[in-house]
Parts: structure tokens; C-alpha cells; sequence
């Protein structure tokens, strides 16, 4: 069963070339079929093969399927290999089951769509590139998964390439996101050119012999690998690409908040975490990254009246607790967020879509409202989504898994009371701008009309992801299952809390949340607009509402000095260089062409000369 | 000869009875498809009797011929690919209104002796080899006769071809009065260590007639001309088939002539890989016939390949084999694509003609774009395995101020190679004229090199252990 491995990638890459290449020409069921069955044929095989390994682990706890040797020379030779192990066996069982909801979900959420055979070409090479990621067991062939779900991700984004705005959304994330992989590529060099390998556990093996602990060349690529991890997974400083990512298609969005992309930066962190062991100062970076992306993304969360804006600001939040729980070494807290929150994240972006194509493509909440008794499943599941999200204590998947992060980032040996303290406001902030979101958009009184109505594709994968959002947490033995993969978590010290202290302490803030919102956002509405209205409230509404000014701070530090250089050397003083070495190249061959006359005796001539020139040569030099 | 020598000679044996068979083919009676027919036919048979022929292998047939790994490796790769330029050809043929069966028998004929050059351990053989090649070229590349560009390109081929082949003749002639053999075994053997006044000069001739129809600087002239005025098929032919024969007669005479004593030599060969790189990169620029731009762009690729050469030892020979059979598939791809796109008035060879042709034929457009991103050397094709292979090697031989021109020149060479993309890719009107229907042996042909062309970048482990393996005949 496990030779089957290569199949996961494969079926969905297949099934692209097929829909790009005679997609046009297909009926829309043929490419809905084709397109979401080939991500559910993926997700059968991962089962079957996950199966294969539960039952009878392979040697090592690791299966290795070496595809081919891409080539070969000098010591350089990287291969086409795939590596399941229980960490990429968790990621991918993740990535192609919730794929394949989203792929279902889109069968009928795009149909009609102009580009319906080209969305569905995009989406499978997206899964095949994640897959591809996920599975790779040497780092160029993750670097070609890395750089094809950036590719994907501005495709999709910028989808309804006709308005501009999107177009320039695309180019945004594809730009934001290459700074961190610029990181990433100079991270691949170094470990290349010092450990003459790029075989993951290769690298890692050769990494921990040759390098101690601190020494530079560790804190160089563990930090240069942390910058391409930031980058993919929008964290603070490159975190401004994912809002601005809302212009895709909201199953795009799902795909690209859930399973996929934001993934990719955890991902890479957890594959190479002995490299970030080995690096300490890299380590502590992580975790405060984490911690203050979360906080900051949650208050921006707070002000957005745009629905998808608040999820994609609170992907941005959640990404934040991944990162907290890697910076503190809880590698397995952090990979089962990452799965609870592909449940509850595509659940609550996917029901937003419902509610966004009932109301004529509307994304302001503040033009909904009352959607409760007539879109009763977008309620519920959005409800059900947000309330794992924000953690609804014991029943929620997502209340275990962050309330696991939380007590880590207390117990670690690099942990403490400031990162705990972040972690617990994020969940009092998650809370309140989640069932802000839920008042609005669900409680009130109705302003818009409905257009359309669910139909069976659209709310069978809601209903999964809804019992998964609750139950998903339920996986017995998965922490066990992953020590193979990533060493164990090690409490350091307690100090005056304990974990259920911790526990009570999150599912406060939680219900203090819930409760703020509850008053601000459905009993007394006028109090929240009274205190945005007041000065001190507008300024930090307006602070937190444009994402705590990064774009600004950006446009100023970044684009407006390019651009006022452009303009000051509007005529380059470089160009003339290469100008020069163009109008030589233009120059050489005139002269060279001059040759070409077309006479046969001067060709003859030339190769008598030639001959003559040459015997001189070698006789006289 | 014994029996085991008529099995190592089988697939040369069946290359030779080739053309015979298309004639006969022709005498009963006069059909395109028949004759078309019997020529795949005699190609395959051979392809199929490489491996009886292995078996023999190595084996000395006669003082003339060599059954290596090597030789049957290079046997089988001219093979297919005259087996693709017949399938391609049949369909431009079609269109023609002149008698078209002999072109089979030209075809075939030229293989032969490109196969005789590279099985070659003597002289005579060479020489031989290197006239069955060249005397039906004469009549291929004119085989159009009622337009007057083929006349003319194959008059100047004639002229220019008995020229070269006179200083090789002299070459050969200075060596055997110094040394007093022929076969290149003896040579070798002779040479060793004791200096000869006459063999260095005697090289560089000999390097003149190979010069020639590899098509390098300062021997190239007649390449432009020629390729623009022989029919695309037959400018394929020329571009691949004749030249992988001298090539892999240049690896293994130089090889086994104890290159590293020829200095002087070595440093010719320099020079005119360096003249070839620059000159032919250059010329390509500004063009905007795609024959002559893919005519001079092969000049730029045989001196990639001598680069690769004059690395040496067997990671040199490998990797100057590796290209030239990803030069092959690409070269014969490019080709393909002006051939299925020509009409029965004149060859497919203005850049205009390109213009928005993947507007109108969206999968051919592909194709080309895929030939043309290998010769220019982009990764997941093959140009580009061939490339870090022909660089690898230098580096490992530390020949850098030719892997330095190597990748300067290359750079120049992209933007020709992207300026026949972006004509492609130009949005038109839509009155464009539409081209005839793809020709089902030439589109399938195309397929298939594209398919390998893909393969080759991404997979290219087991022909790169196959050539190593049949480059060790050579050490």
C-alpha cells in the first residue's frame, strides 16, 4: 500500500495538465468531476496509505519512495524522493481530506463561472504543489512545491483578473511572499554549500554532528529559514499579503487559509527543527513573532467590516499561536492547531461564502444582519466554526488545541509569563471579534435580501467540517504518534499555575469575550459606535482597522522612496551601461552579419583563411 | 568475417540495405506511402538489431569499423532521428506536386554514412563515411528544383563540402607520411611522446573537414544559406544527423590520438569553440528568418559541445554525448515545427509567421515554446541537464574562461530565442490566415519529441547511466 505514496501528488497533477490543456473544451460537470474527484482519489490513497503505516510501521517510523535521481554531478544530486513520516503523514492526511471539501464546496459555489475549468486547474495543481511540500524528502523538491503554491496562490488571487484591484492583489502576495522566499533560497545555499547535502534528515543529521549549539552558521539558516516561513505563513513583518488576499474566490480563500499556503511556513519550521533547536536566539525570535503577530492581528480583527477581512486577520492571529507553540519547542501543539484550525477555518470561510452569495457578493457585515432564521445552516455552521475558533471550552476541538499552546507557552523553558499573557488576551480578542462577527452578521434585523440558497454539495462539506470542528481534537494518540517525527515536549518549570489554572483562566477570557461582544455588538450597538466615535477610540479604530499602519509604513519606507528614486533617475544613470552593451551586441552583429554575403567565393576564401589563421596558430604559438 | 562480426555490423548492414529497399519500393511502383513506408521500415529493423549488435559488442570488424557501445549508441541515436525527420518529411512531401520517393533513398543513404563516421576507426573509413554523407546531401538539400533558394543552397554546399573535404584529404595525408598509418589505433600507438613535424598541421586540416560539417567558426559560412534554402525537413537532417556522425567520429579520434599530446590542436579547438559561441550568438540577434536564427543558434551549440569536449576524460565525452542527443531532440523538435507549419509555395522560415501562432494553434505554439526555452537552456528540459552537465564538466576540468563564455554568450543567445516567443505569444487580429491541418506522421513526431524533451529535464538518470556506460568504450 505504501508504493502507493507517489499517487497523492500525482493524481492531482495529472488532472491539471488534463483541465488546462482540453479544459475549455469540457463540460462544466466533466470538470467538476474530474477536479474534485482527482483531489478525493488523493485523499483515498493518503487514507489507504495511512492505514498501511498505522498497522505496520515501517522501519525508522519513516517511508522513503526515491521517485529518481533528478541528477547528478559533482556531489550534486538531488533526487525526486518522498518521505512520509508521521509528521508529513498528519500534514497530508489534513491537506488532501480538507482539499477535497473545499474542492466539493466549489463544484457548485463557482458554477457559472466564466473561468470555471480554469479555477478548478488552478486549484488541483495548488493541492498537487502542497502535497508536493508536504511529502518532499530533499529540500530542492520542496522548494519546487514552495515556489508552485506561491505561483498558485497569485493566480487564484488575482482569479478575476478583469478588475485591476485583484490583479493587484495577486502581485502583492506574490511579491510579499517572495521576500521571505528570497530568505529561504539563501537558507537552501548555505546549508548546500556547508553540509554538501539537501537530503532533509541528511541536512538535519549533518547539521547537529558538524554544528554546535549558537554556532553562526545554525543562527544564519535557521533565521534565513524563519524569514521564508514568515513570509508564506504572514507573519509579522510580511503578514500585510494575506487581507488583501480576500480577492480570490472565497473557496480559493479556504483552500489558501486552511489546508494550504499559510501552512507551508509552520510546516518548514517543524521539517528542519533541529536546525531551530540548534539555534536558540532564532528560537525565542519565533516565539515572539508568534506572540505579537497574534495580538496584533487580533486587534485588527476587531475593526474590520469586511467578513473575510476578520477571518483572514484571524488566520493571521492563529498562524501567531502555531508560531508561539513552535518558539517554544511544542513542535506536536503546534502541528495539532494546525489541523484543528484547517477544520474550523475552512468551515467558518466557506459558510461566510454561503452568506456572501445569498447576498449578492455583499462583504459588509454591517449590511447584514438577521441572516439567523433565514440561513440557518450558514448560522449555525459559521457559529459552530466560530466557536472552536475562539476556543468554547471542552467541547470545541479548538479549546484543546489552544489551550495546549497556551499552557506550553507557560511551561517552556523559554516560555513564561509574557508570552502566556499574549496568548490568553489573544483568546479574550479571538472571541470578541468572532461573535462580533457572528451578532452582526447573524442577530439584528434584517437588511438584504437572499438570493440564493445552499444546495447539497455546499452543505454536506459544511456538515463534516462542523463535526470535525467540534470532535476533531479527539485523535487519540496523537501526540505519541508524532515523537518519531518531532521530539517531545519537555515542561520546564510551573511556577504558581497549573494547567487547569491555565485552562480556567482561557475559558475566562473566552466567555469575557463573548460577553463583550454580545453587549457591544447586539444589545447596545449605539456603545461599541459611541466609542469608535470618540477620539481616542477613532484613532485606534482607524489604527487597527488599516492592520496597525504596515501598509502605510511600508508605502512609506519601501515603495515611495523606490518610486521617488525612479523619478529622480528617470533617466537611469545605469541605463547607459547596458544601453552600451546592448548597442554593442547590436554593433557586433552588423559587422559579424557583414560576413554573411552570400558569395560563394568568399566563403570559400574564409575557410582557406580560417584554415591558414589556424595552422599559423598552432605551429607558432 | 565471422558470424559474430555480421551481428555487430547488423544494424549498419541494415541502414545500408535501406535505400536499396525504398528503390525497389520505387521500381514496382511509384507510391509516397510505400516508399515512406519501406524506409521507417529499415530504420526500425536497425533500431531493433542495436541490441542483437550489443551482444557482439566490442568488436574490431575489419581494420575499417568499430562495434562499441559507444558506436552503436551514436548508430541508434542517427537512426531515430532520421526516423523522425521521414516522418516529418512525408507530410511536407505530400503537399508537393514533384516526384518525392527518392528523397527516402537520399535520407537513408546520408544515415548510413553517418552511422560509417561514427563507427570509424581508420581513414579510409572515415573519409568513405564522410562521402556517403555528404553526396546525397547535395541532392536533398536541392530537392525542391523548381525553386531556385534549394538550388542554389545545395550548389554552395557542393562547392563549399569538396573544398573542405580537400584539406581534409591533405590532413590525412601529411599524418600518414609522418607516422605511416591510418588506422587510429596505430596512430595513437605511434605518436606516443616523439614529436612530428607534420601531424600538428595535419590536424588542423583534418579539423577543417570536421569543422565543416559540424558547422563551426571560421567554417560556418555556408550555414545560413544552406539552412534557409533546403526544405525544413532536410534543414533538420543537416542540423542533426550529419552533424552527430563527426562529432562522435571527433570524440573518439581525438581520444584515442592521445588528445593531451596535441596541445597545439587542443588550443585550436579552443579558439574555434570560443569564435562558435560568440559569433554564432551574435549573428542570431537581430535575424528574423527563424531557419537562419536556428541555423546560427546551432553554430552557438556545437561550441557549447566542444566545450565539453575539451574538458576530456569521460565525464567530458558524457557530457558532450548527453548534448548532443538533448540537441538532437530539440533541434529536431524546433525544425518540426517550421516543417508542419510550411506551406506547399514556401517554407514556414519568417518570424511573421509566427506572429500570434499560439492565438491560432495553441498546442504547436506550446511545443515550439518548449524547443526553443531548451535551446536557450531552461530548466526542466533537456537543453538545461544538457547544459549544467557541459558546465559541470568544464568546472571539473577548470577550464574556466570557456565555461565564462559558455554562460555569457548563452545569456546573449536568450533573447533571440525570447523574441521568437514573444512574436508567438502576440495578441492579432483575427483574420489571421489559418494553416493547412497538422500532418498526423509529422504531429505525432512533434509529440513525441516533446514528450522526450520533458522527460529528459526532469528524468534524465537512465540515459545519462547509458551514455556513461558507452562512453567507457572510448577510454
Amino acid at each position: 500500500m505504501l508504493e502507493l505514496l507517489w499517487l497523492v501528488p500525482a493524481l492531482p497533477l495529472a488532472s491539471f495538465a488534463v483541465l488546462a490543456l482540453f479544459g475549455r473544451r469540457m463540460p462544466d460537470r466533466a470538470v467538476a468531476a474530474l477536479g474534485a474527484g482527482s483531489i478525493g482519489a488523493s485523499a483515498a490513497v493518503s487514507m489507504l496509505v495511512a492505514a498501511a503505516f498505522l498497522s505496520n510501521p515501517p522501519g525508522g517510523n519513516a517511508y522513503t519512495q526515491v521517485l529518481w535521481t533528478w541528477m547528478s554531478a559533482s556531489g550534486f544530486e538531488p533526487q525526486i524522493v518522498l518521505r512520509l513520516d508521521p509528521l508529513s503523514l498528519v500534514m497530508m492526511l489534513v491537506v488532501t481530506f480538507v482539499s477535497f471539501l473545499i474542492h466539493v464546496y466549489s463544484t457548485e459555489f463557482m458554477a457559472g463561472d466564466d473561468g470555471y475549468s480554469r479555477f478548478f486547474a488552478y486549484m488541483n495543481l495548488f493541492v498537487a504543489s502542497m502535497v508536493t511540500l508536504v511529502l518532499a524528502g530533499d529540500l530542492l523538491l520542496l522548494l519546487l512545491g514552495w515556489e508552485g503554491v506561491g505561483l498558485c496562490s497569485y493566480l487564484l488571487i488575482g482569479f478575476w483578473y478583469r478588475d485591476p484591484a485583484n490583479g493587484a492583489a495577486g502581485q502583492k502576495a506574490f511579491i510579499v511572499t517572495r521576500v521571505g522566499d528570497t530568505a529561504f533560497l539563501v537558507a537552501l545555499f548555505i546549508l548546500f554549500t556547508n553540509l554538501r547535502t539537501l537530503d532533509i534528515q541528511e541536512v538535519m543529521r549533518r547539521a547537529l554532528a558538524e554544528w554546535p549549539v549558537g554556532s553562526g552558521l545554525a543562527v544564519a539558516s535557521a533565521a534565513l529559514l524563519l524569514g521564508g516561513a514568515v513570509g508564506k505563513s504572514a507573519q509579522l513583518p510580511l503578514q500585510t499579503w494575506l487581507p488583501d488576499a480576500m480577492a480570490g474566490p472565497t473557496p480559493t480563500s479556504a483552500l489558501i487559509h486552511a489546508a494550504t499556503m499559510v501552512a507551508a511556513g509552520v510546516y518548514l519550521i517543524a521539517r528542519t527543527h533541529r536546525l531551530f533547536i540548534l539555534a536558540p536566539p532564532v528560537m525565542t525570535a519565533v516565539a515572539v513573532i508568534g506572540a505579537a503577530t497574534l495580538l496584533l492581528a487580533g486587534f485588527s480583527a476587531l475593526t474590520q467590516h469586511d467578513i473575510k477581512r476578520v477571518l483572514a486577520y484571524s488566520t493571521i492571529s492563529q498562524i501567531g499561536y502555531m508560531f508561539l507553540a513552535l518558539g517554544v519547542g511544542a513542535w506536536a501543539s503546534a502541528i495539532f492547531h494546525f489541523m484543528t484550525h484547517a477544520f474550523f477555518k475552512a468551515l467558518l470561510f466557506m459558510a461566510a461564502g454561503v452568506v456572501i452569495n445569498a447576498l449578492h457578493h455583499e462583504h459588509n457585515m454591517f449590511r447584514m444582519g438577521g441572516l439567523r432564521r433565514r440561513l440557518p445552516i450558514a448560522f449555525w455552521t459559521f457559529t459552530i466554526g466560530g466557536a472552536s475558533l475562539a476556543g468554547l471550552p471542552l467541547i470545541t476541538a479548538g479549546f484543546y488545541s489552544k489551550d495546549r499552546i497556551i499552557w506550553d507557552a507557560w511551561v517552556s523553558e523559554g516560555g513564561g509569563a509574557g508570552l502566556w499573557l499574549a496568548a490568553i488576551l489573544g483568546v479574550f480578542l479571538t472571541s470578541l471579534y468572532i461573535f462580533r462577527a457572528v451578532f452582526l452578521v447573524f442577530f439584528g434585523e434584517a437588511r438584504t435580501e437572499i438570493e440564493k440558497r445552499p444546495g447539497a454539495a455546499i452543505i454536506v462539506p459544511l456538515a463534516v467540517l462542523s463535526v470535525l470542528s467540534i470532535a476533531g481534537a479527539w485523535v487519540p494518540g496523537f501526540f505519541s504518534f508524532l515523537t518519531p517525527a518531532l521530539p517531545p515536549f519537555i515542561e520546564y518549570h510551573t511556577g504558581a499555575l497549573t494547567e487547569t489554572i491555565s485552562a480556567v483562566t482561557a475559558a475566562g477570557a473566552f466567555l469575557f469575550g463573548l460577553y463583550l461582544a454580545y453587549f457591544f455588538f447586539h444589545r447596545r450597538r449605539d456603545y461599541a459606535a459611541a466609542i469608535a466615535a470618540a477620539p481616542l477610540g477613532r484613532a485606534l479604530h482607524n489604527w487597527w482597522f488599516a492592520g496597525w499602519g504596515f501598509d502605510w509604513l511600508y508605502g512609506r519606507v519601501f515603495v515611495r522612496p523606490v518610486e521617488g528614486m525612479a523619478r529622480v533617475n528617470r533617466k537611469d544613470v545605469f541605463d547607459p551601461i547596458y544601453n552600451g552593451m546592448a548597442a554593442l551586441a547590436a554593433l557586433c552583429w552588423k559587422l559579424l552579419s557583414g560576413t554573411q554575403t552570400g558569395l560563394l567565393r568568399r566563403y570559400a576564401a574564409g575557410i582557406a583563411a580560417g584554415v591558414i589563421v589556424l595552422v599559423a596558430i598552432a605551429l607558432f604559438l | 568475417m565471422s558470424g559474430s562480426d555480421f551481428l555487430a555490423l547488423s544494424p549498419l548492414i541494415a541502414l545500408a540495405l535501406t535505400p536499396l529497399a525504398v528503390m525497389v519500393s520505387i521500381m514496382i511502383r511509384r507510391s509516397h506511402w510505400a516508399a515512406a513506408a519501406a524506409a521507417i521500415a529499415g530504420l526500425v529493423v536497425s533500431l531493433v538489431l542495436l541490441g542483437a549488435a550489443a551482444n557482439a559488442a566490442p568488436r574490431q570488424v575489419t581494420p575499417l569499423i568499430v562495434v562499441d557501445a559507444y558506436s552503436l549508441f551514436y548508430t541508434g541515436l542517427i537512426a531515430a532521428a532520421t526516423l523522425a525527420v521521414v516522418l516529418l518529411s512525408y507530410g511536407y512531401l505530400e503537399l508537393q506536386t514533384i516526384n518525392r520517393e527518392e528523397l527516402y533513398i537520399l535520407l537513408t543513404a546520408a544515415a548510413f554514412g553517418s552511422a560509417v563516421l561514427a563507427s570509424s576507426s581508420h581513414y579510409a573509413s572515415f573519409f568513405l563515411g564522410l562521402e556517403i554523407l555528404s553526396v546525397p546531401l547535395y541532392g536533398l538539400i536541392a530537392f525542391l528544383a523548381a525553386r531556385k533558394r534549394p538550388v542554389e543552397a545545395g550548389l554552395k554546399y557542393l562547392v563549399l563540402a569538396g573544398a573542405s573535404s580537400s584539406f581534409l584529404l591533405f590532413g590525412m595525408a601529411l599524418i600518414y607520411f609522418d607516422l605511416g598509418a591510418m588506422s587510429f589505433g596505430e596512430i595513437a600507438a605511434r605518436l606516443g611522446g616523439a614529436s612530428f613535424a607534420l601531424v600538428v598541421p595535419g590536424s588542423v586540416l583534418i579539423l577543417a573537414g570536421i569543422g565543416f560539417k559540424l558547422a563551426v567558426v571560421p567554417f560556418h559560412l555556408w550555414t545560413p544559406d544552406v539552412y534557409e534554402g533546403a526544405p525544413a525537413p532536410v534543414t533538420a537532417f543537416v542540423a542533426t544527423v550529419s552533424k552527430g556522425g563527426m562529432l562522435a567520429l571527433l570524440l573518439r579520434y581525438f581520444y584515442s590520438s592521445e588528445s593531451r599530446g596535441l596541445s597545439p590542436v587542443m588550443i585550436v579547438i579552443a579558439i574555434i569553440a570560443i569564435a562558435s559561441m560568440v559569433t554564432g550568438n551574435f549573428l542570431a540577434l537581430l535575424q528574423d528568418n527563424v531557419k537562419r536564427i536556428l541555423a546560427y543558434s546551432s553554430i552557438a551549440h556545437l561550441g557549447y559541445m566542444l566545450v565539453a569536449f575539451l574538458a576530456g576524460g569521460s565525464e567530458g565525452a558524457a557530457a558532450a554525448t548527453f548534448y548532443v542527443t538533448a540537441y538532437f531532440v530539440t533541434t529536431l523538435g524546433a525544425f518540426g515545427c517550421v516543417t508542419v507549419l510550411s506551406t506547399r509555395e514556401r517554407d514556414a522560415d519568417r518570424l511573421e509567421d509566427y506572429r500570434g501562432l499560439f492565438w491560432r494553434r495553441p498546442a504547436l505554439a506550446a511545443v515550439f515554446s518548449a524547443m526553443l526555452l531548451s535551446l536557450a537552456g531552461l530548466p526542466l528540459t533537456a537543453g538545461f541537464i544538457g547544459k549544467f552537465y557541459v558546465v559541470a564538466a568544464g568546472a571539473a576540468a577548470s577550464i574556466w574562461a570557456l565555461i565564462i563564455i559558455l554562460v555569457v554568450t548563452s545569456a546573449i543567445g536568450l533573447f533571440y530565442y525570447l523574441r521568437v516567443l514573444f512574436v508567438m505569444y502576440e495578441r492579432r487580429e483575427p483574420e489571421a490566415p489559418e494553416f493547412a491541418v497538422l500532418p498526423a506522421a509529422g504531429g505525432g513526431a512533434l509529440a513525441v519529441l516533446a514528450v522526450l524533451l520533458i522527460w529528459l529535464g526532469i528524468n534524465p538518470g537512465p540515459l545519462v547511466e547509458m551514455i556513461r556506460a558507452a562512453v567507457a568504450a572510448l577510454i
